[in-house]
């Protein structure tokens, strides 16, 4: 009997993926725990491993929107039947009209390219299955069938040329024309989230923190233990998450009825991966070391830029900092994460002159700009939240 | 391996099959003395008597419900319909009798008859002795539907059909008569619900009925000339429809093209395309082509006419379309 291959719930509230690419194909031998296909959910794209060994018998659903608990896939034996799954129908095109027998003048050649109606591009449904099962967007080919549709030649002929990353963006295009980038579902959730975080009302305070003593203490640290390689923004995920369990009211979440006062701080941090802003999450940063939480970040951020993250490395956090400092930027206010009700935006450390003993000295400066939901957090408690979190930067050994 | 006409195929079918069964008799307008307005039944009155070979009236309804009954009290008789034209007179008997009493029995009554027939254009024979009207008979849940177009198809599909226990419509056409093929020695019957290719290819298929199989041929070496490799075949049997063979070899070829001498509108050739489109969609590569009559009654004047039905240029024309070359 095949074992059917489900959609499955990788995080909670997710009632559907969408396919992006099988990694198998039909007719593959999957051992149990392979990685079987790419998943986009609205927050990560992940590999799903197989549950089960034998062959990959039958692809139900080749790429597109799938609801949780869908048959995707069939493992069995080689050679099994496969069960019809029910309901699993990729959704068919409507097809084109039918070309009549006569034939019809021909356009003329130079009128030749991608042919759209309404949006939709002209493809053969063989180009498309190609393109599909290639991870190659139809929008970056150039139809050469009858009135510019792309047949298979193109697309076997726009592969040769493109990059293995199928990243739209990477793809020549000529001078002159819109590139279209169809969104991601990852794109989809960032633009739905912050506008909807835009709607909060929020409040930003800005404090500027010297940043001598979290220098010395990343150098020594490094020196003694290079593999770990320390950030400033480790320091700054321990020291933010002192701070939290200090000023709970902080570390909240406004509902309908209620303000949820976390009990631990998940420290979210933003990383810019290819595909987009995801913000993996490092859990009870109040109770880690600085080496744990090193190796933590260093393996979310590492798995964040390959495109590995899992559902779970992205839920549950309570507290988000944006660091910007590495791009020089002296200081920025960032969006809400929602249900968050604060997030701290972090410039670059930089020389300033600062006063100092009656006088003047040259500093390493740090400012960083928190913005709170004002529904949540008054602007006492969330000031002095950052006066904790500078106090802590300045001496460190208050923090840890 | 002897060489027939498609003619002589016919005959020798029906010269075999009676002289092995003394149930087979054939049944028709002048098929006796005269044997028949195409000749197929030339000579077999001298060998099977008046009793089995029967001229009959001029009436294709009681031609075609002698023979029904006959079948239905265990003969398999085989009425011959003069022109597939005439087959409208007999459509009652065919259509509501022969394809249902089996049904409407609960499988007691069954009716193996077989209603040869011929048609085709390209002789002027004008509106209403040359039509190609398989697909009437095609859309009848009950009944087999037959059309092949070599001697040696003709001659193992005709056995198979006499040998059928259920009716079968079997259209033969009026071009194919004089053309020669090699058969068996022996009569090797063909399944029906069986396709032929006829001849292999990597860039388009043509499915292809009767004589368009030939201009499809045709077609197939003048594309192969220009470096188009195409794939023809003959479901040979439109009724079953041998599915599986058409969406292996569109499913290769990523393309088709459905040729039929009969109307194109609302033809066999929009089912074939439907089975087609449904079956093979993610791997169609083109538009389903079909080529067929154009939609008129077919005109008496001979240039007309031949303008009317298609030909190996205007399947040529089509598998172009679908290779982006036209």
């Amino acid at each position: 009997m095949a074992t059917e291959v489900i959609l499955p719930r990788l995080g909670q509230g997710m009632e559907s993926g969408t396919i992006v690419r099988w990694l198998k194909s039909e007719g593959e031998q999957v051992e149990k725990g392979e990685p079987l296909f790419e998943l986009d959910t609205d927050k990560v794209t992940q590999e799903v491993e197989a549950e089960a060994n034998g062959v990959l018998l039958k692809i139900a659903v080749a790429e597109g929107e799938v609801p949780v608990g869908q048959t995707v896939a069939f493992i069995g034996d080689k050679g099994e039947a496969v069960p019809e799954p029910a309901g699993a129908t990729p959704p068919v095109p409507p097809a084109e009209a039918e070309q009549p027998a006569e034939p019809e003048p021909a356009a003329p050649p130079e009128a030749r390219a991608t042919a759209t109606t309404n949006g939709r591009i002209k493809a053969s449904p063989l180009a498309r299955r190609l393109a599909r099962e290639r991870g190659i967007d139809l929008a970056t080919l150039r139809g050469t069938g009858p009135e510019g549709r792309i047949v298979a030649e193109d697309v076997e002929r726009g592969e040769v040329g493109a990059p293995s990353a199928p990243a739209p963006g990477a793809v020549p295009v000529p001078a002159g024309e819109v590139q279209r980038l169809p969104l991601t579902n990852i794109r989809k959730t960032i633009a739905r989230r912050l506008t909807e975080a835009w709607q909060i009302p929020v409040f930003q305070l800005q404090v500027s923190a010297e940043m001598t003593r979290v220098n010395d203490l990343v150098a020594r640290f490094r020196e003694r233990d290079p593999d770990v390689r320390l950030t400033v923004t480790d320091v700054l995920t321990k020291v933010c998450a002192r701070a939290l369990m200090r000023h709970r009211e902080v570390n909240a979440e406004f509902t309908e009825d209620a303000i949820l006062l976390h009990p631990s701080a998940t420290i979210g941090l933003a990383v810019a991966a290819p595909q987009g802003l995801v913000v993996p999450v490092i859990r009870s940063a109040e109770r880690l070391s600085l080496t744990e939480i090193a190796r933590v970040r260093a393996d979310l951020v590492g798995r964040a830029r390959e495109n590995k993250l899992r559902a779970e490395d992205l839920e549950g956090g309570t507290f988000t900092i944006s660091n910007l400092g590495m791009f020089a930027v002296q200081s920025f206010t960032a969006v809400l994460n929602p249900p968050q009700a604060a997030i701290v935006a972090v410039g670059a450390t930089e020389d300033r002159v600062v006063p100092a003993d009656g006088g003047t000295a040259v500093r390493p400066m740090v400012t960083l700009t928190g913005t709170f939901d004002h529904r949540a957090v008054d602007g006492a408690p969330a000031a002095a939240f950052l006066q904790t979190v500078r106090e802590s930067l300045e001496d460190p050994g208050l923090a840890l | 391996m002897p060489e027939l006409t498609y003619r002589e195929a016919v005959r020798d079918a029906l010269v075999q099959a009676m002289r092995q069964d003394d149930d087979v008799f054939i049944m028709g307008e002048d098929i006796a003395e005269m044997g028949g307005s195409m000749g197929v039944t030339a000579g077999l009155l001298d060998e099977f008597g008046p009793e089995r070979v029967r001229n009959s009236p001029i009436s294709e309804m009681a031609i075609a419900g002698a023979a029904i009954g006959a079948a239905v009290q265990g003969m398999r008789p085989i009425a011959e319909i003069m022109y597939e034209d005439f087959l409208t007179l007999a459509a009652e008997q065919i259509v509501n009798q022969a394809a249902k009493h089996r049904y409407m029995s609960g499988g007691q009554v069954t009716v193996p008859v077989v209603f040869r027939t011929q048609g085709g254009a390209g002789w002027s024979p004008g509106a209403q002795h040359a039509q190609q009207l398989e697909a009437w008979f095609v859309h009848i849940p009950g009944l087999k539907v037959v059309f092949a177009s070599t001697p040696e198809d003709v001659r193992g599909l005709l056995w198979s059909a006499i040998y059928d226990d259920n009716p079968v419509v079997f259209f033969e056409h009026r071009t194919l008569y004089p053309i020669k093929g090699d058969v068996p020695q022996e009569i090797e019957p063909i399944p029906i619900g069986r396709a032929r290719v006829h001849r292999q290819g990597e860039d388009v298929t043509v499915i292809a009925t009767g004589r368009l199989v030939h201009e499809s041929l045709r077609a197939a070496e003048e594309a192969e000339s220009e470096g188009i490799s195409v794939e023809v075949v003959d479901p040979r049997t439109l009724q079953p429809l041998d599915e599986e063979t058409l969406i292996a070899s569109v499913k290769k070829t990523n393309r088709a093209v459905v040729a039929h001498e009969a109307v194109t509108r609302m033809g066999f050739g929009a089912e074939v395309a439907a089975v087609l489109q449904y079956q093979a969609f993610d791997w169609l590569d083109a538009p389903i082509e079909r080529v067929g009559a154009r939609f008129s009654p077919l005109p008496f004047a001979p240039v007309m006419e031949n303008f009317v039905v298609p030909h190996a240029a205007d399947v040529l024309a089509a598998i172009k379309r679908t290779v982006g070359k036209s």
